[in-house]
């Protein structure tokens, strides 16, 4: 990788969250997709952890990650497995949403 | 029973702000620990937490994420991954444990600062539950090391790293005795909680994370990636107070604290971090390399988190990006070199294969920091053990308390950055690092390095075996190279090879 490319590397708009591996990440994947209608969802898997990003942001609402698990969820229980995550995060009533404010 | 939800109630629930009647608002909240920044409790009352969190679903989800970390080391404990892993894996769990557990423990001391000082509610609300996060790191990263210890002896730096004088922990102790342990509530949340752990301890926990589950190390992966999970929560206490000091015009002041806390604890992982993903760390369980690590870490995701708060990026932006290159290597070599003060075993990691993997991550490698270990590997394959160690002390920088180092070989750019103050001479590794001590020199001007301390006659008797007992370094503590030198008979062989032909 050249040196050029490594200082540009935050040229990007990637939001979502990064979830350790598991049953919960697996439903994220599916969730991030069905929540995020008309965006493209990138799955990057790195074995211990998994990145789960869109463009630009993100929702994840509980009953579409409750349905994927087909168990009760409750979106504070996300946290269980969210290691990291791109972008800013906003805590919302039964939803969790990345986003960045601005665009690069 | 009916529960409200809980944004119906969270925001009455943090309001907790008050006028005091019997003391004055600096009594309440002295500045040089709440860290005001000249604005008033009302000011820091916009102060909105964006990752919200309360109490019960804390206990429940902290119960959740313990319950499978012990689950796991239960389930494996009797696998003997730990017996039967490489010894540069050991190497990489040592540096770990006795670098980082302690500094967790401290840490709970600074998030509590930021729970009883900070002007800000809704800080004083994540910062108690991140104070709780700190202690289970501390004390989960005792326990685990723990069953080792009676099977190796520097197991038991997990424990005693922070209470020695050994030299890398004279520099992590600077580092986070700077950032966290002495600064004010505002100043920790933007130099501990947002530029160091958004930053730097994703890499060390999640990078980690990944080699060692490359490396089937699934206790560690499984332990350091759910102590993240607490990290990625009040690691988000300093976004907001940095909107509150740009919105207020003391954007200046919040860009000098990150600017501080980013480049200082780059050099602190560029000891600790770089060393064990590109040299201890078996090459076929090597997921990335150190520095693409950084580029996802810190360039694509920090970087690019920082500037959507508004800030810039640090002003030595170009001078970091072209490190990434080089720094750790020259830190690895510092490592091996004095390896007897350290409380691991290094790996050399310079088989032939291995070279052949730096060249490729870090192309004109060879031309460089080859160039050194071609001489190091020389004198192993002769047998000159003696000239493997070193005969000299290192220049030591003032701020980061790391030796000074440049890039040998092809790439000669080694350089001193002096500065005199108050009488005294200092020594500095980078402009950048001078820099540091220059935004309030009364703050470090005391400090003395441990080759200042050496040259002041503090470690008697001058040599080696004084040193060691200075850095409380026991027999059977020393480190030696990882594998034992067997590496080197692949060289042994092909130096045969060539004289039979
Ligand atoms: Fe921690
Ligand atoms: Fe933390």
């Amino acid at each position: 990788m050249s040196t050029h490319k490594a200082g540009s590397a935050y040229h990007n708009n990637l939001v979502g969250p990064v979830m350790r591996a598991g049953d919960l990440a697996m439903a994220v994947i599916e969730a991030a997709r069905i929540d995020n209608p008309g965006k493209q969802v990138t799955v990057d898997d790195k074995r211990a952890y998994i990145r789960i990003h869109t463009e630009q942001e993100m929702i994840l609402r509980e009953e579409t990650i409750a349905e994927e698990l087909g168990r009760p969820f409750h979106i504070n229980d996300l946290e269980v497995d969210l290691s990291s995550f791109a972008g800013q995060i906003e805590s919302q009533p039964g939803a969790v949403r990345f986003y960045f404010q601005k665009t690069v | 029973m009916a529960l409200l939800n809980r944004m119906d109630w969270y925001n009455l629930a943090r309001t907790t702000n008050w006028t005091p009647a019997y003391v004055t608002e600096d009594e309440l909240f002295p500045p040089e620990l709440s860290g005001g920044f000249g604005l008033p409790a009302t000011a820091w009352e916009g102060y909105d937490e964006p990752y919200k969190q309360t109490y019960p679903e804390y206990v429940k989800v902290q119960r959740e994420k313990d319950a499978g970390a012990y689950s796991v080391k239960a389930a494996l404990e009797r696998s003997q991954i730990f017996e039967n892993a490489d010894p540069g894996w050991k190497s990489v769990m040592k540096a770990h444990y006795g670098a980082i557990a302690r500094g967790e423990y401290a840490a709970a001391s600074a998030e509590a600062r930021m729970m009883r000082f900070s002007k800000a509610p809704g800080m004083r609300n994540m910062a108690t539950l991140g104070c709780m996060d700190e202690i289970r790191h501390g004390q989960i990263q005792l326990f685990f090391p723990h069953e080792h210890v009676s099977k190796d002896r520097q197991m038991d730096w997990a424990y005693k790293a922070y209470d020695t004088n050994e030299w890398a922990m004279i520099a992590a102790r600077h580092f986070f005795d700077d950032i966290m342990m002495t600064r004010d509530a505002i100043s920790v949340s933007i130099m501990l909680t947002f530029s160091f752990e958004t930053g730097f301890t994703n890499m060390q926990f999640l990078g980690l994370a990944a080699d060692a589950a490359e490396a089937g190390d699934h206790t560690f992966a499984n332990l350091i990636s759910s102590i993240q999970t607490d990290e990625s929560r009040h690691a988000q206490i300093g976004g907001p107070a940095l909107k509150v000091l740009i919105e207020n015009g003391l954007k200046d002041e919040a860009q000098k604290r990150v600017d501080i806390a980013v480049w200082t604890a780059w050099k602190l992982f560029s000891v600790l971090t770089g060393p064990i993903m590109d040299y201890y760390t078996p090459l076929e369980h090597r997921k990335q390399s150190f520095k693409e690590f950084m580029e996802e870490w810190i360039v694509a995701q920090f970087e690019r988190a920082l500037t959507d708060l508004g800030l810039d990026l640090p002003w030595y932006w170009d001078k970091f990006i072209a490190d990434l290159n080089d720094t750790h290597h020259g830190m690895h070599m510092g490592v091996y070199y004095w390896r007897p003060t350290v409380w691991w075993n290094p790996a050399a990691g310079v088989t032939p294969e291995e070279r052949n993997w730096l060249e490729q991550k870090y192309p004109g490698w060879n031309d460089t920091w080859g160039k050194c270990w071609d001489v190091i590997i020389d004198n192993v394959v002769d047998g000159n053990m003696a000239l493997t160690f070193p005969e000299t002390l290192p220049m030591v920088c003032n701020m980061c308390q790391l030796p000074i180092i440049g890039t040998p070989g092809n790439g000669w750019n080694v350089q001193d950055y002096p500065l005199e103050y108050n009488g005294r001479l200092y020594h500095f590794g980078s402009d950048v690092d001078r820099w540091v001590f220059q935004q309030d020199p009364a703050r470090y001007a005391g400090h003395l390095n441990v080759v200042d301390r050496f040259l002041a006659g503090m470690i008697q008797p001058m040599d080696l075996s004084g040193a060691l007992q200075y850095m409380n370094i026991a027999p059977g503590e020393c480190g030696d190279d990882a594998h034992n030198y067997a590496w080197a008979e692949t060289y042994r062989a092909m130096r045969e090879l060539k004289l039979a032909s």
